[in-house]
């Protein structure tokens, strides 16, 4: 009975330390996010693996997606109003309040999340993190703020071209498909969407790039030592960055359901 | 350019190879049930809490886009069909396969990237006996049958989270939510979406079990495997997503004469 309470115990504590260490992480970045000095050529560095060289694969997915959505889209409506007049509408709706952004941000997770998580893992585990601060700096400032930064304007710019790639596909496929020309796709899209989808999915886009970095190097810092340490450290981030980006996705959804 | 081109064009060549070597021993070796099981369940039980919360999670997500939609039409009725048939066709499979894609597919190739990595395959085929059989076909026919049914199971949870946020957030009752869902969500739309689960799982255990078991060089490499094996099954799936609405469309074209 007592070591039944005391383990639960133990791990309602341990719980608790996750957390905490979490928010002080957080608001370590956040504050040192804002105040000088900036690294400016870091912070631009880490916006080329993050957002340069994730771009080719985003657009790939995407527009695949994008084939499928007016494929689906144009079945559905044969079957629930027996015409697909909506199809340009309904595909560009599910385009921009979910698939851009969620997509785009997913594929960032497994690539640039794993690859932070690897990274800084290793190095907590060959110590050079410890090494960092006997030479008196701070290693959030020097690893974590860069990547933030880089992450949120990474998240940001592909989310935008994510969308407008996504779009173009759709309209592509929908004109050898369906028939529309260009013209009527976007014509049809306008009465269901308008810019302000665009602007949010671009919101949407940077709260998922500020979520992927802090994971990441929160794992990375308590990774345990050894080449298991480092693999779980990898597998732990990205997945508990997918299913932030999706919770988060469902907030943002709701929040800006009042705003339409 | 053109290595980078060469190269994506050999791995996926590799790949298909790979799945060759693995059909090849499915189909002259007796596979030994019980470690089959034993990797079923491993792989369900790790990952179900996470499927599960995904699941509901984009479920409610889609009834709350479709909501704001329907409501211009004044046809809230007709929700609960339309959230749910979008979500088991389309937006559903996609992200829970992506989800698994991270844990399943990254644990499987960190854990026998680790094992190439430390010799321990090598050690195996010095005992005389033959690795894809003992480690990866175990493995590679849990992930599928395991990711099949989480997948599934996926998709019963989104339809519970579209149910709660449409009385939530769309203020529908219950019995008029789940009241359109049939005339919508007919047998085809549930056998194209666990089509497209198969599909999914089927990519996911290839691409996670070749990529751990071609890794080199050290801790790095397992590490970089694990990042590429999460990369190219999103690819991977992203495209048979689209491969299978295309055979969906054309069989149901066919079927129905639509």
């Amino acid at each position: 009975m007592t070591a039944a309470v005391s383990s639960v115990g133990l791990q309602v504590i341990s719980a608790f330390t996750m957390i905490m260490d979490f928010v002080i992480l957080v608001q370590k970045t956040l504050l040192r996010t804002i105040s000088p000095p900036y690294r400016l050529r870091d912070i631009i560095r880490q916006l080329e693996f993050v957002a340069w060289e994730s771009a080719p694969v985003v657009v790939f997915s995407v527009s695949f997606a994008a084939i499928v959505t007016i494929i689906e889209a144009s079945f559905h409506m044969k079957l629930v109003i027996k015409n697909d007049a909506l199809v340009p509408g309904f595909a560009a709706l599910l385009i921009l309040r979910e698939l851009g952004a969620v997509v785009s941000a997913l594929l960032i997770t497994s690539r640039v999340g794993a690859g932070l998580a690897a990274e800084v893992g290793s190095m907590q585990v060959t110590e050079q993190v410890d090494a960092l601060k006997i030479l008196g700096i701070d290693p959030i400032r020097y690893l974590v703020v860069p990547r933030f930064v880089a992450c949120v304007l990474g998240g940001f710019l592909l989310s935008i071209i994510a969308n407008l790639v996504c779009l173009f596909c759709a309209m592509l496929v929908s004109q050898i498909k369906l028939g529309y020309s260009p013209g009527g796709f976007i014509m049809a899209m306008r009465t269901f969407v308008g810019f302000q989808d665009l602007v949010f999915a671009s919101i949407k886009g940077a709260c998922f790039g500020a979520v992927i970095p802090i994971f990441s190097c929160f794992y990375g810092f308590r990774c345990k030592a050894g080449a298991e340490g480092v693999g779980l450290a990898t597998t732990n981030s990205v997945v508990t960055t997918s299913v932030a980006i999706i919770v988060l996705d469902f907030l943002l959804g709701y929040i800006f359901s009042f705003f339409y | 350019m053109l290595t980078v081109i060469s190269h994506i064009i050999d791995d996926i060549g590799g790949g298909i190879f790979f799945l060759g070597d693995v059909i090849r021993v499915v189909s002259r070796h007796k596979i030994s049930f019980s470690r089959v099981a034993d990797q079923i369940w491993k792989v369900t039980t790790q990952s179900m809490t996470t499927t599960a919360l995904a699941g509901f999670f984009v479920g409610a997500i889609s009834t709350i886009q479709f909501t704001m939609q329907v409501k211009e039409f004044g046809a809230l009725g007709y929700l609960g069909g339309l959230a749910t048939s979008g979500t088991i066709r389309e937006v559903g499979p996609l992200l829970i396969a992506f989800m698994l894609s991270g844990k399943v597919g990254a644990y499987t190739s960190a854990e026998l990237g680790t094992m190439k990595v430390t010799e321990q395959i090598d050690a195996i085929r010095c005992l005389g006996a033959n690795p894809i059989l003992e480690i990866i076909l175990p493995r590679f026919i849990g992930i599928i049958v395991s990711s099949f049914f989480l997948l599934a199971a996926g998709l019963m949870m989104s339809i519970v989270g579209g149910l709660v946020m449409g009385i939530i957030f769309a203020h529908i009752n219950p019995q008029e939510y789940l009241r359109h869902i049939p005339t919508i969500v007919t047998w085809s739309s549930l056998v194209s979406g666990l089509f497209k689960c198969l599909c999914f799982a089927l990519v996911l255990a290839t691409i996670c079990t070749y990529k751990g078991y071609t890794t080199t060089g050290g801790a790095r490499g397992v590490g970089t495997s694990v990042v590429n094996t999460a990369v190219s099954t999103m690819v991977g799936i992203v495209i048979m997503d689209w491969l299978t609405s295309l055979v969906g469309e054309s069989v149901m074209t066919v079927v129905m004469g639509l």
